[in-house]
């Protein structure tokens, strides 16, 4: 993988988790389900690629992490956003569609004229 | 599903590396776990289920490890953010500390700023002067080369030009190699004559130093044979002061001691080589057959890898070679049994050596006065301690681990003494500013001296060791404090016991550091007052001198020069005010005084080179009579002694001495250097010292103006009290017989004398005054100590009094107490001193280090200072009110 798509799919793996905990706290099996769920399988391919994700997010503050009980009884990590998770993820969702949006119309033109 | 906010943080910063680890590893297995379950509940077979769980997770060894290192640097983090958080809060807990004890504060901080203060200045001398690297290109391989030869008196001389010629051509230790001379030239201008100290070098100097011309050339090879030698290179600042820093005046002929010479180049503004006072470089004319005149030094850049010692090793052998040479003939000694060698050191060794030794000692001197300042601070602040520890206690009581207690207790020494840097760098970057610019600033590299990066981290540094030192036994004393003592405040006068004997240690060592200083103070101040004693064979007082550089008609011609000396001396002879007056080509101690080998007729020949060596000075009639100088026998030069007639000599008495007795040496004859004429000795005049008086005298001859020349010459002039108006009448009269000559340099032979005694008198001064300083502080500490113990011992006093003791047998309790210590403090500070004291040696003169009046009477002024001192706080005692003393608690 080239390095821009590495930045790619962690920036946006980044914002998924940010999506995925602003429902609530989640373990990280959880978080891996709601992405698959949400995205089609498109985007996990590997789910390990979550964890480092994720402790990076808590490393600059965004996330915090607790033990806990799962719901069938197993000690997990829950991880939950945090004030400045949470400001992150209202900063970066617009932001993200913007790109989406103006890389999409971009795909989609048909002629190299300037309209 | 539970989540206490935050404990679980807490929890693993204690836990540490292995848990973070677990966590992982804990973390990823539920993930596999449940992956593996789902998996199952669709159907697959367990050992497939497992296996696609892995295969979807991916390189789990891989992911694990950046999960590790992840968090590793996160709790480091945290772990750093906490720290600094406590730390400042422990800071802003220290300041309002300080704002409740505003005296106790002040007095630490300055007390602290006077120690760190002299510290940094001395340390930024040091630093400048002999740290920082020489402002040249890789200036550690630049060495200077001159040589010795102890059999003939010389222990360090300079080398001629044929030793230039030889070193440049056959040494193969050098990269580049070059000789030079100090000199000065007259320049002739639109706003008259000036005097320009100039350094004649050979045209590899550029090469050498690293640095050539901002503006022009450096000079040719060519340029560098007698002849061609008529070119010029200016400094930055007299290009500016002199030309307006104009750019045309390359290429441009100037008046130089009455020659066209060109402007070939202008050096860099930031370029002074070997003194900021050199004002253009010009070639020396090298005549690499000249054996006279041992007046250059070589300056030489070392190929890489090559130690000075080797270039050492490899120019004697040069020097020995060209000897024996010389010697085949007559089947000379051989030079390899004679000590005679050259002395190759890094330039910045040559230039600083000599100040090397007083700084040291200086900056070790104030070292100590910032350990008794230190002591000083540890014993205020345990007095504080004794009152703190009631809130101590109280803090231990609600949990606080003796480490926080300690670490509170050294964040705020180490606060206060931050304090004490700041105003004390402020005070030394005044006090360096203020010495650079005074009389006493003689040191080589002085324009270089500045605070800079360096010096502050040794402030800091510096301030935080104190800080922690004077921290320490305070905080210790607190730490080891039993929790229920200090609430119980019947028991307060046994936690006092500990901190009482901590105090006086702390007496006695400021005691002691004071006496080590005192004493080494007394000791180069003895040294000097000796040196100052040492009769010169002169009398310097009221002799002027001013520097006749003449021009070349004069100079070189024998008719003009005597016309020029007797119609200038009749002239200053007939001004008012004026006792005597004479001229002569060498002030004593002016630095420039020639040294030669000689010859004396009728005794065997030397080899080439192997002469015993001699001061010449060349004088006219008068000369003795002007600077006070005895004649012993014969009689004085006359205005008939001129190059037409006999050729004379006067020798002083160390010549002599040498091989006569007495009168016998008149009528003997001598010839110096590479004169053939025989000069008759007709006088024996007094020992004159003319350099360090610390050395033994060297030999002198005098010869008449007339007959050998001399330029420039000095007018001195014996007057009649102040002389200013004698100075400009004679300056007039000069100008009257000729007007070429620049008359600015202008000195009494007394601030010449002062130049030699610089070093010594700056050491002498700054010694003196730290000395001083700790005096002060160790008796400011002695007086502290002794008020806090006598206000600690209230109660007690008031009850023996209350219960008839004498208020006298009071005064002397605390008396004796304090003559224990200063006794203890002085026994311990003079053993101390006979340690160390030795290392002085190269800084005293006539005087040893363990000189008996110093050792004892030093001391014992110190121990009288601090028994009064400690007078006052017994007064106090004497007079302690029983009743308010016991109702205070």
């Amino acid at each position: 993988m080239a390095d821009t798509e590495i930045d790619l799919l962690r920036s946006s793996l980044d914002l998924l988790v940010l999506k995925a905990l602003s429902w609530g706290p989640m373990h990280g099996y959880g978080i891996s389900e709601w992405i698959e769920d949400a995205t089609s399988s498109l985007l996990l391919l590997e789910e390990g690629t979550l964890y480092p994700a994720l402790h990076r997010l808590e490393r600059r503050g965004w996330l915090t992490s607790e033990w806990g009980v799962s719901d069938n009884n197993r000690r997990a990590k829950f991880y939950r956003l945090t004030t400045a998770g949470r400001a992150r993820f209202r900063a970066q969702a617009p932001l993200w569609h913007r790109h989406a949006e103006a890389i999409a119309v971009a795909l989609r033109r048909r002629s190299v004229q300037p309209s | 599903m539970t989540l206490a906010p935050g404990w679980r943080r807490l929890l693993r910063l204690k836990l540490g590396a292995r848990s973070i680890e677990r966590d992982v590893d804990d973390e990823l297995a539920f993930h596999l776990a449940m992956r593996e379950e789902k998996l199952r509940r669709l159907g697959l077979a367990p050992a497939a289920a497992r296996a696609r769980a892995q295969d979807r997770f991916g390189d789990k060894v891989a992911i694990r490890n950046e999960c590790l290192t992840i968090d590793r640097h996160y709790a480091r983090e945290v772990r750093l953010m906490e720290w600094l958080h406590s730390v400042r809060s422990d800071f802003q807990y220290a300041l309002r500390m300080f704002r409740r004890m505003p005296t106790l504060t002040a007095v630490a901080t300055i007390t602290l700023a006077l120690g760190i203060g002299a510290t940094t200045a001395m340390f930024t001398l040091v630093n400048s002067i002999l740290l920082r690297p020489l402002p040249y290109p890789e200036s550690d391989r630049i060495v200077r080369v001159i040589q010795s030869y102890p059999e003939i008196g010389l222990d360090t001389w300079g080398l001629n030009q044929m030793n230039i010629a030889q070193y440049r051509d056959r040494s193969t230790d050098f990269a580049s190699f070059a000789g030079i001379r100090g000199g000065s030239v007259t320049v002739q201008g639109p706003e008259g004559p000036q005097r320009l100290s100039i350094l004649l070098v050979t045209s590899d100097f550029f090469r050498v130093i690293g640095v050539g011309p901002a503006m022009g050339r450096p000079f040719t090879a060519e340029e560098d044979s007698p002849g061609n030698n008529t070119v010029i290179i200016l400094s930055h600042g007299t290009w500016q002061s002199r030309f307006g820093g104009d750019r045309s005046i390359l290429g441009t002929s100037i008046d130089i001691d009455g020659q066209p010479v060109q402007v070939v180049g202008v050096m860099p503004a930031s370029f002074a080589f070997p003194r900021s006072e050199i004002g253009a470089y010009m070639p020396m004319g090298l005549d690499p057959l000249r054996r006279f005149g041992f007046t250059n030094s070589g300056i030489a850049r070392l190929k890489p890898g090559i130690t000075p010692e080797h270039a050492e090793r490899q120019t004697t052998a040069i020097m020995w070679d060209w000897s024996r040479e010389q010697n085949v003939a007559d089947g000379a000694i051989d030079p390899s049994r004679t000590r005679m060698k050259t002395i190759v050191r890094p330039l910045h060794v040559a230039i600083t050596g000599a100040s090397a030794r007083p700084l040291t000692v200086l900056l070790a001197a104030v070292t100590l006065i910032l350990l008794i300042a230190t002591a000083n601070v540890a014993t205020l602040l345990s007095g504080r301690a004794t009152a703190r520890q009631r809130e101590i206690t109280l803090r231990t009581a609600l949990g606080a681990s003796r480490k926080r207690v300690l670490r509170q207790l050294l964040t705020e020494s180490v606060a206060l003494a931050l304090l004490g840097a700041v105003l004390g760098v402020a005070l030394a970057i005044l006090a360096v500013r203020f010495f650079t610019h005074s009389s006493l600033a003689t040191l080589p590299r002085i324009d270089a001296v500045a605070v800079d990066g360096r010096v502050l981290a040794f402030t800091l540094a510096v301030s935080v060791a104190s800080g922690l030192l004077f921290g320490l036994l305070p905080a210790i004393h607190a730490g080891r404090t039993q929790l229920a003592s200090g609430l119980m405040a019947g028991q307060r006068e046994s936690a006092r016991g500990g901190s009482r004997k901590a105090n006086n240690a702390l007496v006695v060592a400021q005691l002691s550091l004071s006496v080590v200083l005192l004493i080494a103070a007394g000791l180069v101040l003895k040294s000097f007052q000796q040196l100052t004693q040492v009769d010169l064979g002169f009398q310097p007082e009221g002799v002027t001198s001013i520097e006749l550089p003449l021009p070349q008609r004069i100079a070189t011609a024998a008719a003009a020069t005597n016309t020029f000396v007797n119609a200038t001396l009749s002239r200053v002879r007939a001004i008012p005010g004026v006792q005597t007056a004479a001229l002569t080509s060498a002030l004593p101690m002016g630095g420039n005084s020639d040294m030669d080998g000689y010859l004396i007729e009728g005794r065997p020949v030397p080899q080439s080179g192997n002469e015993d060596q001699t001061y010449r000075v060349a004088v006219s009639p008068d000369y003795f009579k002007t600077l006070g100088i005895p004649l012993q026998y014969g009689r004085d030069f006359a205005t008939s002694d001129d190059s037409t007639s006999l050729a004379v000599a006067i020798a002083d008495a160390t010549f002599a001495n040498r091989y006569w007795k007495g009168a016998d040496a008149i009528g003997k004859r001598v010839r110096t250097g590479g004169d053939t004429t025989w000069y008759t000795i007709i006088g024996v005049a007094g020992t004159v010292r003319d350099g360090d008086p610390a050395l033994p005298p060297e030999p002198h001859l005098y010869y008449s103006v007339p007959q050998v020349g001399g330029n420039p010459l000095s007018l001195v002039m014996r007057t009649n009290g102040p002389s200013a108006s004698v100075i400009a009448a004679a300056r007039s009269a000069v100008a009257e017989v000729e007007r070429a000559i620049p008359l600015d340099d202008v000195k009494t032979l007394s601030s010449i004398i002062d130049q030699t005694f610089a070093t010594r008198r700056l050491t002498k001064i700054l010694l003196g005054g730290f000395a001083l300083l700790a005096l002060l502080l160790a008796v400011v500490g002695i007086y502290g100590v002794m008020s806090l113990h006598v206000a600690n011992r209230r109660r007690e006093f008031a009850i023996r009094l209350a219960i008839g003791a004498e208020p006298r047998a009071l005064v002397r309790l605390v008396l004796r107490e304090g003559a224990l210590l200063a006794g203890l403090g002085v026994a311990i500070g003079i053993a101390g001193a006979i340690a160390v004291t030795r290392f002085l040696a190269s800084l005293l003169y006539d005087v040893s280090p363990t000189d008996p009046a110093v050792l004892l009477a030093l001391p014992l002024l110190l121990a009288a200072v601090a028994l009064t001192a400690s007078y006052v706080p017994a007064r106090r005692a004497a007079k302690s009110d029983p009743l308010s003393a016991l109702r205070a608690d």
